[in-house]
Parts: C-alpha cells; structure tokens; sequence
C-alpha cells in the first residue's frame, strides 16, 4: 500500500516536471506558430514521452486521432468535478490563449458552495461550449455564420459573416456565447498594451482587433482550442489545469482515457432535458 | 373640382414650434447615432450576458405599431367596416413609417450595421429572425401598394392643382395615372382601385400577423428562457400591437383628424376598439402570468416577481398596467370622458406610451436570470452583469431616432393626401 502510494508520489512528481517541459514546450511552440504565420512553417513532429501521465497520454491519443479520417474523430471534453479545485487557471489560460477582451469568456468556472458549517464545501464547474451535437444557437442565426461542422463536430463562428445580431447569444441554455463589444483592458490607459494588439487564433484564422473590424461586433465562444488541436496540441485549458480535472480527446477509441472516463456510471451532462446532447461531460 | 379637404386646425405658430422641435431633435438624433456607428456596441450598457436591451424593446415596439395599425386598415379595407373610412390612409401610412422606425432600431442593434445585407444574401430558411426579414420586406411592399392604389386618384388630381415642387412630387407619385373627366369613368377607376386595395390588403393580413406574430416568435422558440418560450407569446405580441394600432390611430384621428361631423362618432368607435384589444390583452396577460407563476419553477415564476417587484417596478406598475391599460380603459369608459373626443385621444397617448413598458418588459427580464445557476458570479466584468440599465447613448439614439421617424411621419402625413378627396358614397 505504502509502496503504492510512494510510486504514486513519484510518477506525480514526474509528471509535474514533465507537465512544467510541456507547458513551457507549448507556450514556445505557440509562440514560434504565432511568429511563422505568415510562412508555412514545416510541422514540428514532436516525439511525445513514453508514461500513463494523463496529459502525456492524452497527447499520444491526440497524435494517433489526428491520423485517423477527420470525420472518424469525435472530440469530447471531460471535466471531473471531484478534482476541480477552483483555481480558475483554465479561464485565465483560455483568456491568454485566444486574447479575450473585456466581456468575452469562453470558460468561466461557477462556484458554489454546498451545505451549511460544518458540513460546508464549495463545488465548482467550468463551463466551456457544450459543442452540442444539436445544437439551439445555429438555427437561430439568420446568416449561417454559424453551425455544427460535419468534419470536426465543433459548433463554428464564422465571424466574417455574424452581423452581431445576438440571437444566437440568446438561444444558448449554458450561456456560453460572449459578444465582443471592441473594448480593451488598457483602455483609458496611456497606451494599449502589446498583448492586446496580438492577433489570436480562432477557428484556425488570424484575427486583429482593429477598427472594430470582426472579431469585434460578433457573438464569439469556446472552440476546443481547434486552433490547437488541428497541430496535435491540447485545448489550452487542459493543460493548464492543475488538479487533472480536465480532459481531452477522441471519444470514438474506445481505448482512449475519454472514452474510458465517460463510460462510466458517474457521469452527466448539463442540462440534459433540452435534448442538446453536450460533447462536455461532467464526472461527478 | 371640390375644394380641397378641410384642412386640420392646428395654428401655425404652434406647428412650427412643433416642427422646430423635432428637427432640432432629429439632427441631435442623427449625430448620435452616426457616433454610435462610429464607436460601436461598446455605447450600450448591454453586457454578454443581457444581449438585447432597449433597441430591440423599441424594434418590436414600432413593429407592433406598424403592424397594429395595418391590422386596423384592413377591417376598413377588406372587412368593409365603412365607419372608419377616413382612418384607413392614416393607418397605413403609420404602419409604413412605424416599420421603418422598428427596423432603424434593430439595425442600430446590429453588432455589424454594413452587414445587414446578409440576411438576405446568406438567408438561413431555419432562423426565425431570417424569415421576419423577408416578411418585412414584403410587408413594406403591400403597404406601399395599397397607399398607391388608395391615393392615386388624388395624386393625379393633385399633380394638376399643384405646381413647382410638390406638383412635380405628385405627377412622379401618380406614376402616369390620369383621372378621366368622365363620371362614368372616374367611378370605374375608383372601383378598380379599391379592388386593388382590397387584394392587397388580404395579402396583406396573414403578411402583417406574419410580421408581429413572427416577432413574438424570435422570442418564443428560444427554448433556453422559458419566460418566452410558450405557443401564447405570439399571440400576446399580436394583441398587444393591435392595442397599440388602435390606440395610436384613437390618439392621431382625435387630435390630427379630419374635423367634420363625423369627426367624434369615428374617435369613439376607435376608443372602443382599443378598449376592446386592451381587454383581450388582458386575458392573455393573466393566463401568462397565472401559468407562469402558479408552477413555482424558479426558471419561469421569479421573472414575473422580478418583473412585479425587481429592480423597475414602474415599468409594470406605472407604465404597463397604469398607462398601457388602468387610464385608457377609464378614460374611454367614464361617463363623463367617454363622449370628449380629448379625453379619448389623450387616452390613445396614453395606451401607445404604456406599450414601451409592454415592450421592455417582453424582452429584458427574460435576461436577468442566469441561464445555470452561479453563473453570475462566475466571473467579474461590466460586460457579465445581470443588470441593466439602458446608457447615456441608448436613450440618446432611442430618442433621436423616434424624432427623426415621428418627423418624417409628420412631413408624409402633410404631403400625401391622408384624407379621400371627396367623401364617397356607397
């Protein structure tokens, strides 16, 4: 038993090396994609280590999804709330990955506390987009700028053609759409800062908020980092969060960890009477 | 010929003030919303979490106008309710400029105005919103047809009267129609416009129940605010547009109308109908509030509470069932009002006023709740509150932009001939 735990201890301590070369690794190679935009920068095929760590074998599920037929995939995201601690790095990671202005969030986490003293303890639940499998907010949009995707199963923006009439922000039951009103943290400041002119990533396209030109004026949401894991990275939140609460992956392999983990009876999803069928599972 | 019609009283001086009035406002109106343009959404004190705020309360506002008093003409027009004659034109211009101003305000709503284009091009046959566009559309076009084919005698006959500008005006308005000089004649064009005005305005009813039903409908598919999300609240938007239809044309036909004898019997009978509708509304808003609340799931009852007795209790109190209902039922009811035809225009005012609080109320407490629970706390912004309070530039564009249609409104209702030529008779 003790032994157990002491591996346990050990492949932890292992892990969190591995998990700090990795954040480092992404935030690098972020950096180095963000720098070659411009250029078609050969594709760095990274050697991903051996190890059961959750991340590092959710990154090997994520190399071998990705060589499968894009249709054949069905990325899912697990969130074990027993292991959520509330610490609201997932937001601020999603915040810095995709340069949210003020207003716009696409994984705030809900807390809660639960019972009266001394049986008293907070819940937390991160709340990204359900990327519902029928979704409510795409028919709603007059313009078809937005919708399920048939490939990659991510409900889409296309912000060059939302004209920001915020139906779709209405219709959606988990309120997972923020509307970008083209403010800036640095405003009434002397100067914007640097961060905030930073192009980001959406949907895979280059985006400056400039002039009000879009994505300012759009409904914008969550969108599984697809940016991310078109190039075998993982969805920023799940690597940045510190308890294992979040996972990543293709549900279709059965052997995968996400598979494994919404196979079983503890599992749910929110607000399941709507009928929208959520690609976000809760464990609880 | 005859003379022309009677013109309405109104003393010069008093018009011009009135005129001065609104286009100081109008040109005040403009800048702000050419700032807003400029700025962008970032004027409003909406947030992501309330997405619509009091533009879109005002877009289904002059929506409902709109199709409230196209409603009403058609009870003249197709339902042959003789009495009413002289409303018809008023009507139906009201309806046209109400339109424009309720599609002005969702415009302005737009995150991209330049892009409005789009509904039409990218038109997506699931959304509701996309379907109202191609309505209005239409909708603009019937009223517009059937103004034609109601005035073009009388553009005609002005177009000869007239010179300068406004005959010219008029000769383009006739679009080539001549009156003939023979009786015979005459009548068969008359009857052959009014044929025309007829189809039109067949077309037009399913088209207009279209319009504000359908708008009621935005609203009521959103299955994630169960406040909206019920079969009645379609029917809630109609009824209430036709109060606010009736209660308008009560309002304008008391003070604007053509004074002859027939002048109070009309304003009496209008009075009554919108009572008639305010009633109905009524209903409608008991059987919504009662179902709603009587559940008692938080999601659906503490909206009506909120609403009742949140933050903008007035809005209920003062503006929806004092205004919008208590006056104008009081005043068209009371013995010694009922007969005034002042008294019954001031209760129109009154009952068009009330139907703003209708409107904000219809759509922004929808928002207030959190869609999950906790999901207000979740995060700290301005831009993710659940409280709203409409800004400086909201009320500012909301204010200009009602100038700019109540002047236009104000300028068609001089230039077109808004009563027939001649009382006809049969």
């Amino acid at each position: 038993m003790n032994e157990q735990e002491n591996t346990k201890a050990e492949s932890r301590r292992e892990f969190l090396g591995k998990a700090m070369l990795a954040a480092l690794g992404t935030a690098f190679l972020a950096g180095q994609v963000e720098a070659k935009a411009s250029e078609a920068a050969p594709k760095e095929d990274f050697e991903v280590p051996e190890g059961d760590e959750h991340l590092i074998r959710m990154q090997r599920e994520l190399k071998e999804a990705l060589k499968k037929p894009a249709k054949e995939r069905r990325w899912v995201m697990v969130i074990d709330l027993r292991k959520c601690v509330g610490c609201h790095a997932c937001t601020i990671s999603c915040i810095a990955e995709n340069k949210l202005p003020p207003g716009v969030v696409y994984r705030p986490v809900i807390e809660e506390e639960v019972g009266s003293y001394p049986n008293v303890s907070m819940r937390f639940l991160p709340r990204p987009c359900m990327q519902c499998d029928n979704p409510p907010c795409t028919p709603v949009c007059p313009v078809h700028a937005t919708w399920k995707d048939e490939e990659d199963g991510i409900v889409h923006i296309d912000y060059n053609k939302c004209i920001g009439c915020r139906y779709c922000i209405t219709a959606c039951p988990y309120g997972a759409r923020s509307f970008d009103f083209g403010e800036n943290y640095s405003d009434q400041t002397p100067k914007t800062s640097e961060y905030e002119e930073a192009p980001s990533f959406d949907w895979g396209k280059k985006w400056e908020r400039k002039n009000g030109d879009s994505p300012i004026g759009n409904a914008r949401k969550c969108h599984f980092c697809i940016h991310r894991v078109k190039e075998g990275m993982l969805p920023a939140c799940t690597t940045t969060c510190i308890g294992h609460a979040t996972y990543f992956g293709d549900a279709n392999n059965p052997k995968s960890l996400v598979a494994e983990l919404i196979g079983k009876p503890n599992v749910m999803v929110l607000k399941e009477e709507l009928g929208t069928h959520p690609r976000v599972y809760y464990l609880v | 010929m005859k003379d022309s019609p009677a013109k309405t009283g109104t003393p010069r001086g008093l018009k011009f003030f009135y005129y001065l009035f609104l286009g100081i406002l109008s040109i005040f109106g403009a800048v702000v919303i050419v700032q807003r343009l400029v700025i962008g959404m970032k004027v409003t004190a909406l947030s992501s979490t309330i997405a619509w705020g009091m533009w879109v309360a005002f877009y289904i506002y002059f929506i409902g106008l709109s199709a409230g008093s196209f409603l009403l003409s058609t009870l003249i027009y197709v339902f042959g309710m003789k009495r009413l004659e002289k409303v018809g034109r008023m009507a139906l211009v009201s309806a046209l400029f109400a339109l424009f101003g309720g599609l002005g305000f969702i415009w302005m709503d737009l995150g991209h105005p330049w892009r409005f284009w789009r509904i039409f091009y990218n038109w997506n046959y699931t959304s509701v919103l996309a379907w109202e566009s191609l309505f209005y559309v239409f909708y603009i076009l019937v009223i517009m047809g059937e103004l034609w084919f109601l005035m073009r005698e009388d553009f005609s006959r002005l177009s000869q009267e007239k010179t300068g500008g406004l005959g010219w005006l008029y000769r383009v308005l006739a679009f080539g129609v001549q009156t003939p000089s023979a009786e015979e004649e005459e009548k068969k064009l008359h009857q052959n416009s009014m044929k025309w005005v007829r189809i039109l305005g067949i077309v037009g009813i399913p088209l207009a129940i279209g319009v504000h039903g359908g708008t009621g409908a935005i609203f009521a598919v959103v299955g994630a605010r169960p406040y909206w999300f019920s079969g009645l609240f379609p029917i809630i938007f109609l009824v209430s547009a036709l109060v606010s239809g009736a209660a308008l044309m009560t309002f304008l036909y008391a003070f604007f109308g053509q004074r002859d004898e027939d002048h109070p019997s009309i304003v009496q009978e209008m009075a009554k109908l919108m009572v008639l509708f305010i009633f109905i509304d009524l209903l409608l808003l008991f059987a919504e509030y009662l179902v709603g609340w009587y559940s008692g799931i938080p999601t659906h009852a503490k909206i009506y509470h909120i609403i009742m007795f949140g933050p903008f209790p007035y809005t209920f109190w003062l503006g929806q069932v004092l205004m919008g209902m208590l006056i104008p039922i009081l005043l068209a009811l009371l013995p010694f009002t009922r007969k005034n035809v002042y008294f019954l225009g001031l209760a129109g005012l009154s009952a068009v006023i009330g139907i703003v609080a209708v409107r904000l109320n219809l759509v922004i407490p929808a928002y207030i709740l959190p869609v999950l629970k906790g999901l207000d706390t979740a995060y700290y912004d301005k831009r993710w509150t659940y409280s709203y309070f409409p800004s400086y530039m909201e009320w500012a564009t909301s204010i200009g932009l009602i100038a700019i249609v109540v002047l236009l409104f104000s300028v068609a209702c001089e230039i077109l001939p808004l009563f027939p030529w001649k009382t006809k008779e049969n």
